[in-house]
């Protein structure tokens, strides 16, 4: 039987490419003491020469890897430095960093029924939304994968939604929704001609469920596509074992598909999360928050309060609330992702 | 008032008018710009072509796309001068505005954003004053812009900061053939009567497709503020009162939020989701009795190239008011106006071409420009002008109810923000999330006045 574990088979495949046993960096470096210099060539033998020739190493060093860090720097750092000012500053579109406010704009922030509302409504939702996705992508996963003769031209149909911009998702959606002739409106009239007019996106309590919907549609394949994959790299031999020991459908999907799938399920779950924290192009285009608040999610919120009514400052308080419920939410998803994939 | 039409036969007659009244026009600014040249007057002068092969670099809402390429044309004909002209949704001009000043990328020189967010867009640096350059060019013509229109669109803390555009108040516009099926010989006069008709019209036809009305109710201040905001000027109500406080639950406000309410149920469905393009589009197929719209819509309804199916059988009057008999008054929905960016080099051709584009000749030639250009009148003389009231003397009437005063929305610092904060309370009370209109508009004049001052 082959073996299951990925880092061994890794190292088998260099050993192919490079023609012999992988270097092991680490390990010689801590044979090599302390400095972890020397023994790599043993040409060096005093500490003085060993510092004088590492010096020029390190710097070569820092020279390859300062793109990545100037890099981080833009894209992370920067953007950080910015919100986390913003927040504590009064800031206007035009004028930021105006005037420090301490901790006013998160006062006012935590006090806002809306912006509280907002918060919770996003939570909720990515919740709702991630695990619709996920058991609607594994089951579609498995089905694909039991279908393998179903051909390519199948696989690649189901991915089409997540290549459609979300925004043409939205529009869509809205003319599946619209109440004038839309699709759901005119099966529901069909099949039950006095039943009126079905709204939605205009309705306080379904408009959200209807954002989720295409939401739902847009990303399962994604999580289709991961798990897809971990099917696809399940050991075979397990699974022939399994049925020459008697185990079938749903047992066998129980007993030892799941087992094999679960830390990419979870990792698709985590994924998924964040996506849906992130919501905003479908409810630009199809809610616009509304009716009333009902689809006022937290990316919305900050969009609108940064961009409609100039208040930078507060869009960054937002941001940094989202960004602390974020973490609080994912970080024990994160941590049951790393059990399942090294359980 | 109330009136039809014109017919299809006086459209050849409005473009040879017109090719004539452009032709006038060159000329007549030829002259001027002969004229002006010698005088050496403040500024420079675009017409003498001083900025030929210049660039000029400018910022508008989409749905002015006709009349900037409109303008562009007729601006490089005139000064040698070529105008850029970038389109973004109406609600995205501010912001877009403020991102480019406040970058340092400085590539936009004019722009022509909704005139609520002139305050925000002054107190930002994002604009700059144009109060010196209006004071000492007596060409600017301040008195000939139309009174209730001029302080809104250009005044932030007594400063000058921007010239009147687009004026831009809405009417109502009524589907005769539709009216007349189920029975009624006239628009309404009061919003009580409004609603009757939708109601009753609604029940008539609405298994058919068509209904009473298309209220623009989605969640926007210009989409569904502006509903609310026309009901306001029909009771009689301000945003503000004479200090500068808001007033923003006043028994008028209130009166006007119910009236909305009214119809909520009997409009097109779903007015939540009626933004411009649905409401447009049901009113041109003549699914709708009743839209409250720009008084420009006439001249697209007139236009079977713009895909209308109602021509000729459309009748535009003033909105409804609180009791029958009392006099109409405008509601200044979604104006726009002239500015010039806080940090473009090129500030004296920048106000040459506000100027200009700003001047009454320009205003006039834009109201009956096809393809249409979505301009209202912003002057005394554009609103009179011969050919305006000749081919659409209905919105001529209609628009002279600017004259005698009409509702605007605040504009200093804040006033975005204030009209989403209104908007959004709005949806919440007609989705059923909020308690009574008083409630609803006790708790917005409570942010208002945190937002806005006490006047």
């Amino acid at each position: 039987m082959a073996t299951a574990d990925p880092a061994v088979r890794t190292d088998k495949v260099l050993e192919e490419v490079t023609g012999g046993p992988q270097h092991d960096a680490g390990k010689e470096s801590r044979d090599s003491g302390p400095a972890g210099t020397a023994p790599a060539s043993g040409r060096t033998t005093s500490g003085r020469k060993s510092r004088g020739r590492t010096v020029p190493g390190r710097v070569q060093r820092a020279l390859f890897v300062s793109p990545s860090v100037l890099t981080l720097l833009v894209l992370a750092a920067y953007p950080l430095v910015f919100i986390a000012s913003a927040a504590f500053t009064e800031s206007s579109l035009g004028k930021p960093f105006q005037e420090f406010v301490g901790t006013a704009n998160v006062e006012t922030a935590l006090a806002s029924a809306g912006i509280r509302g907002s918060l919770l409504l996003g939570t909720g939702y990515a919740f709702a939304v991630a695990l619709a996705s996920t058991l609607l992508g594994v089951i579609t996963a498995v089905a694909l994968h039991r279908s393998l003769h179903s051909g390519p031209v199948v696989r690649t149909a189901l991915l089409l939604p997540m290549i459609v911009p979300p925004v043409v998702v939205g529009i869509l959606f809205s003319f599946v929704f619209s109440p004038s002739g839309g699709l759901l409106d005119t099966l529901i009239s069909r099949f039950t001609p006095a039943s009126g007019t079905y709204a939605i996106l205009s309705d306080t309590t379904w408009a959200i469920v209807g954002v989720g919907i295409a939401d739902v549609w847009e990303w399962t394949p994604l999580v289709v596509l991961l798990v897809f994959t971990a099917l696809l790299g399940q050991d075979p031999e397990i699974t022939e074992a399994a049925r020459l020991d008697g185990a079938r459908g749903v047992r066998l999907f129980g007993h030892i598909t799941l087992p094999a799938v679960a830390g990419t399920i979870a990792a698709a779950f985590l994924i998924r999360l964040i996506l849906a924290f992130k919501v905003f192009d479908l409810v630009y285009v199809m809610t616009s928050g509304g009716p009333g608040s009902s689809t006022l999610v937290p990316a919305y919120l900050i969009w609108r309060t940064a961009l409609q009514s100039f208040d930078v400052g507060m869009a960054a308080t937002i941001t940094l609330l989202l960004a602390v419920i974020v973490t609080v939410v994912t970080l024990p998803v994160f941590l049951i992702v790393r059990r399942l994939r090294h359980g | 008032m109330t009136s039809t039409p014109p017919s299809r036969t006086r459209r050849l007659a409005r473009t040879r008018g017109r090719s004539v009244l452009a032709l006038a026009a060159v000329a007549a600014l030829t002259l001027s710009a002969c004229g002006q040249g010698g005088s050496g007057g403040s500024g420079g002068d675009a017409f003498a072509s001083d900025f030929e092969g210049e660039e000029l670099n400018l910022l508008m809402n989409a749905s002015h796309e006709g009349a900037g390429e409109w303008l562009s044309e007729q601006f490089k004909e005139e000064t040698g001068v070529t105008v850029n002209v970038t389109t973004v949704p109406y609600d995205e001009i501010a912001s877009q505005l403020t991102l480019d000043q406040q970058s340092g990328a400085n590539v936009y020189d004019v722009s022509a954003p909704w005139y609520v967010s002139l305050g925000d867009l002054a107190a930002d640096g994002t604009i700059q004053p144009l109060t010196e350059y209006v004071e000492a060019n007596d060409d600017i013509d301040v008195d000939d812009f139309i009174p209730s229109i001029w302080e809104p669109y250009s005044q932030v803390d007594g400063e000058t900061y921007g010239l009147p555009f687009d004026g831009d108040i809405h009417a109502l516009f009524y589907n005769t053939e539709i009216l007349e099926r189920n029975g009624f010989d006239a628009p309404p006069e009061t919003w009580d009567e409004y609603a009757e008709q939708v109601a009753t019209i609604t029940e008539n036809e609405s298994s058919d497709g068509v209904y009473g009305a298309a209220v623009f109710g989605e969640q926007s201040p210009m989409i569904l503020g502006a509903s609310f905001a026309n009901r306001l000027a029909g009771f009689g109500g301000e945003f503000l009162d004479e200090n500068g406080a808001p007033v923003v639950n006043s028994p008028e406000a209130v009166a006007s939020l119910e009236a909305l309410e009214d119809i909520w149920d009997d409009a097109l469905p779903t007015p939540a989701e009626t933004d411009f393009g649905a409401g447009n589009s049901a009113w041109f197929a003549g699914k709708v009795a009743f839209i409250e719209n720009w008084t420009d819509l006439g001249v697209r309804s007139q236009d079977p190239e713009s895909g209308s199916e109602v021509v000729d059988n459309w009748g535009v009057t003033y909105l409804p008011r609180a009791e029958a008999g009392e006099d109409p008054r405008a509601s200044l929905v979604a104006g726009f106006s002239w500015v010039v960016t806080g940090n473009t080099e090129k500030t004296e051709l920048a106000q040459q071409f506000i100027e200009w584009a700003a001047s009454s000749q320009v205003n006039a030639d834009l109201l009956t420009a096809l393809p249409p250009t979505g301009i209202d009148p912003n002057r005394v003389s554009s609103l009179e002008d011969e050919t305006y009231g000749e081919e659409f003397p209905e919105l001529q009437e209609v628009n002279r109810s600017t004259l005698d005063g009409a509702l605007a929305w605040p504009t200093g610092e804040n006033a975005t923000e204030a009209a989403q904060i209104l908007t959004d309370e709005l949806a919440a009370y007609l989705a059923g999330q909020r308690g009574t209109a008083q409630e609803t508009l006790d708790g917005v004049q409570q942010e208002w006045e945190s937002l806005l001052g006490n006047g």
